[in-house]
């Protein structure tokens, strides 16, 4: 990748995760990059473009930081489904958190029309289909059901965080989590 | 209709329910209801600003229930129930209002289970029967027992002999007096599911201690959550002692 449509990448990231998608405009995106509106139009043809890029590169790094952590710390699927929220829990809680981009892209872009909803709609049901397959390889019945159940959960906790840092939500979160892990492991 | 701010919501879910966790819970069959029925014109999102009529509502349910953290509570269940009524607009089969529900009920338990939660049993009246049915039982069955275990020397040895483990449990317990986890507390909630399918015996009620006995009446019989640890480890040794004949009443009476 350019080092030029990194940066431009890179900010446009996290100003959308601390200003909002919809109150950044391309203005500010170049001139904090330190570049054009010609050279950020070269990389991406328009906004909307630039944004579905960010959202597809923050997916990546948020699975691939989630699978590393449960990979690394634990082999039995029961209990990499039980750590799940323990992870989300510490990432939710670090000082740096800003939201979820596909969570947040969803409500800035309600109309189902728009391709950043469609997007965000598509790695919301990437993540379910993640849990649903950890789900499915500890044995879980109701791997379906569960699923949703600990997104849904998920995903709750996390905009309630979002409109109000250190609401404890995520950590409410975390132990509605394990009630419902395990009444899905006995049946 | 917007109906995560319209009062109608409101007034449906004030008279749904005689208790604070059934009007929290309501919510979703209210919304399930109403996004099923197909006179309702067909909305393709719904409202996520505001709401702030029905979080004050759900605010007040979540204070009555003495939950830990009101706000949060009726704030997240809020949030849970739009993405879900949300996800049945876009995938019409996903059930996800009930599943939803599922989620709203492990967070209140979550929040209430430093308070006794005993909500979840009071709610509903079978519950309160079968409890009762069982209470009636299991006197009438030691009052018939009686007798003989007032003159059996033996009986008394035998639970004398039977205490121990449960004394060493206990006191093994005691010292950390801590407060029931999330865990202890379903684990406790499947037993009394599983006592109420079923007809239970515990001839041996009487020769219970004195200290043990309102243990036994409230969180074993009464299926009310121990308070903490000690408590739970004595439930639990007579929860194991009860006997249960889980044949369904018919097909015992064709016998």
């Amino acid at each position: 990748m350019s080092g030029l449509r990194e940066k431009i990448l890179n900010t446009a990231s996290n100003l959308f995760q601390t200003q909002g998608i919809n109150s950044t405009g391309v203005d500010t995106i170049v001139a904090v990059a330190g570049t054009t509106k010609m050279t950020l139009y070269k990389y991406f043809n328009s906004k909307e473009i630039l944004i579905l890029e960010v959202l597809k590169q923050g997916h990546q790094d948020f699975q691939t930081w989630l699978n590393d952590k449960l990979s690394a710390n634990t082999k039995k699927p029961g209990e990499k489904l039980q750590k799940l929220f323990d992870y989300i829990e510490e990432w939710v809680t670090s000082p740096d958190f800003n939201g979820i981009g596909f969570i947040k892209a969803s409500a800035e872009f309600p109309k189902e029309n728009s391709l950043v909803h469609q997007l965000s709609a598509e790695q919301s049901d990437q993540f379910r289909e993640y849990i649903r397959q950890l789900a499915t390889e500890a044995n879980i019945q109701d791997a379906d059901g569960l699923s949703l159940q600990l997104s849904l959960l998920f995903k709750g906790a996390v905009q309630s965080e979002q409109l109000k840092r250190g609401s404890d939500a995520i950590k409410y979160a975390k132990k509605a989590a394990k009630i419902l892990i395990d009444g899905a492991l006995t049946h | 209709m917007d109906i995560f701010n319209s009062p109608w919501l409101i007034n449906m879910l004030a008279k749904s329910s005689k208790t604070p966790q059934g009007r929290l819970l309501s919510l979703f069959d209210i919304l399930d209801d109403w996004l099923k029925a197909p006179h309702i014109e067909k909305v393709s999102t719904l409202n996520a600003k505001e709401n702030s009529l029905l979080i004050a509502f759900c605010t007040e349910q979540a204070k009555l229930l003495g939950a830990e953290n009101p706000d949060i509570l009726a704030e997240h269940i809020v949030l849970i129930a739009h993405n879900a009524a949300q996800q049945l607009i876009e995938q019409p089969g996903s059930n996800s209002l009930m599943h939803a529900k599922k989620v709203a009920d492990a967070l209140i338990l979550v929040q209430t289970q430093k308070n006794g939660f005993i909500s979840n049993l009071t709610e509903s009246k079978p519950a309160i029967y079968s409890i009762a049915a069982s209470l009636l039982l299991l006197v009438g069955t030691a009052s018939l027992w009686l007798p003989s275990f007032m003159y059996s020397q033996t009986a008394h040895a035998r639970m004398a002999q039977q205490h121990d483990p449960v004394e060493t449990t206990i006191a093994a317990a005691y010292g950390q007096d801590k407060a029931l986890t999330a865990i202890d507390a379903s684990r406790m909630y499947a037993k009394y599911e599983q006592m109420r399918q079923g007809t239970c015996h515990f001839p041996e009620v009487l020769q219970i201690p004195d200290k043990h006995k309102s243990i036994y009446l409230e969180n074993v019989v009464g299926g009310k959550l121990p308070a903490n640890s000690a408590d739970l480890a004595i439930a639990n040794f007579y929860l194991e002692k009860v006997h249960c004949n889980f044949t369904p009443m018919l097909m015992t009476a064709s016998k």
